[in-house]
């Protein structure tokens, strides 16, 4: 399903640093102190505050490095594909997480609200970054507070890298989803699960290389799901996640019911699908 | 063996050190010959090494410009809204560029209307006070003729001293930090009302 593509750039930049590995270079202008930690410096933090005031209003912060840890590569190969995961070691404590990409124009990439049959210890998902920037993870405790953590992110261009196929055959088969499981579910175990959607999400910024028009933007803004009658997340999102979407989770099987993903995107479009959970005995 | 094992090490490391600028190469001289005027195909994709009458400049040379405080122009796109977006949601468009630089966003497409090609000439002029051997830098981002097509069109103005810095922003924000700028109030209050405006 996944598209493989290496822009010219990023191939460029891949082998610039292959080559400044060969051979460095002694270099001046690499003092600037602004780069050594990038995601201090004011201006970013004023932006950070500014974000942070419209998506959760006067409730503060507060910093952690225990309760939620936010791993993405520092430098990303694909700016439209970049990794990311949240980790949550005090699972039983956490409610909710929002991942904010503070330079995309749409900051609030993902706010992930999981159900009594999640396994919030881990999360991840792909995302479009369209410039250098601070990442933000925030997790939010079943008591109501706020814990917050941050990484620089070197990638560009994420949010305009066109599709590089036809917006016709990025839309083939779209809506159809794979769920795959790290191992059998043991019941009453969490285990590892990757929800794979075909979905171009298109965000209006990307230019169809044949027509060389706009595509209009048509995304994922919601994605659920349930395992039984209990839930396990809804994902409520936008522009900024990766051409079909891939999300990686852990769930709790009950041995018994099946996994039921439901996801909508802005044109009206929805898309239901049950799987099986595949029980081990292990 | 050893010594076998050496020559073979040897080799190895040349033949790498050959090939790696090779290969590097691919990527900026491949075969993109210069159009006879502005480019009005899709303004992402490659673009040529050269640019007839500019300079083409990298990091380095950029940095050693930046003593004469050339006029930096950013050419990129401005981030599009995308209709019916959540108003619950933040929309926080954001351009970040060399700090100093003006921003005309779509500066570069091509046609222009030729009232906007009239109005980038004007406020070139303005921002060069009339001096067409003023320094400037146009830039975006990498595979954008965008700012290949505004330093053309500085050159067929007759401004002397262009330099197109291909690697744009991404090549800046390597060893640089970056500045939110505003577009150009100019150009923008002018502009085609919010339209769609290429890189």
């Amino acid at each position: 399903m996944k598209v493989s593509k290496i822009r010219p750039f990023a191939l460029c930049l891949a082998l610039g640093l292959a080559l400044a590995g060969v051979a460095p270079v002694a270099d001046v202008l690499a003092a600037d102190p602004a780069s050594v930690d990038a995601s201090t410096q004011p201006e970013r933090v004023a932006r950070w505050k500014a974000i942070a005031a419209q998506i959760f209003g006067d409730r503060e912060i507060e910093p952690t490095e225990t309760l939620i840890k936010l791993d993405a590569p520092t430098r990303a190969e694909d700016a439209a594909l970049v990794p990311v995961t949240l980790t949550m070691p005090e699972q039983d404590t956490i409610k909710s997480v929002y991942l904010v990409i503070d330079d995309n124009p749409s900051p609030l990439a993902a706010h992930v609200i999981f159900g009594p049959a999640a396994y919030p210890g881990s999360l991840q998902l792909r995302v479009r970054i369209d410039t250098y920037t601070n990442v933000h993870a925030v997790a939010e405790t079943r008591d109501g507070r706020l814990f917050g953590t941050v990484a620089f992110v070197k990638a560009s261009g994420g949010c305009s890298a066109p599709a590089g196929v036809s917006d016709e055959e990025a839309m083939t088969g779209m809506g159809e989803m794979r769920l795959r499981f790290a191992q059998g579910a043991a019941p009453g175990q969490p285990t590892q699960t990757t929800l794979m959607i075909r979905h171009p999400n298109f965000n209006g910024m990307q230019m169809d290389q044949v027509t060389r028009n706009y595509t209009p933007p048509r995304y994922i803004d919601k994605v659920s799901v349930s395992h039984g009658s209990s839930k396990v997340f809804d994902l409520e999102t936008d522009i900024s996640l990766s051409t079909h979407p891939v999300i990686t989770f852990s769930l709790v099987a009950d041995g018994n019911n099946p996994v039921n993903v439901s996801v909508s995107d802005t044109k009206n479009g929805r898309w239901e699908q049950s799987f099986e959970v595949p029980v081990t005995t292990n | 063996m050893r010594v076998l094992l050496e020559a073979a090490a040897k080799a190895a490391i040349i033949l790498a050190t050959a090939l790696l600028p090779a290969v590097g190469g691919l990527g900026l001289a491949a075969d993109v010959s210069e159009p006879p005027g502005l480019w009005t195909g899709s303004m992402y994709g490659r673009t040529p090494s050269t640019l007839s009458g500019a300079a083409v400049v990298d990091l380095a040379a950029l940095e050693a410009l930046m003593a004469a405080q050339p006029l930096l122009l950013d050419v990129g796109p401005a981030q599009q809204k995308p209709e019916n977006f959540p108003g619950n949601r933040p929309w926080l468009p954001i351009h970040r560029s060399i700090p100093s630089a003006v921003w005309m966003p779509g500066a570069g497409v091509a046609p222009l209307e030729a009232d906007r090609e009239q109005l980038f000439h004007r406020r070139i002029a303005e921002l060069t006070h009339g001096d067409k051997a003023r320094p400037i830098v146009v830039f975006c981002r990498p595979d954008c003729w965008g700012s290949w097509n505004a330093g053309k069109r500085l050159v067929m103005q007759g401004y002397t001293r262009v330099s197109w810095f291909p690697a744009g922003l991404d090549a800046w924000q390597e060893k640089h930090e970056t500045a939110e700028v505003k577009p150009d109030t100019a150009w923008s209050v002018e502009s085609t009302g919010g339209k769609a405006v290429e890189r």
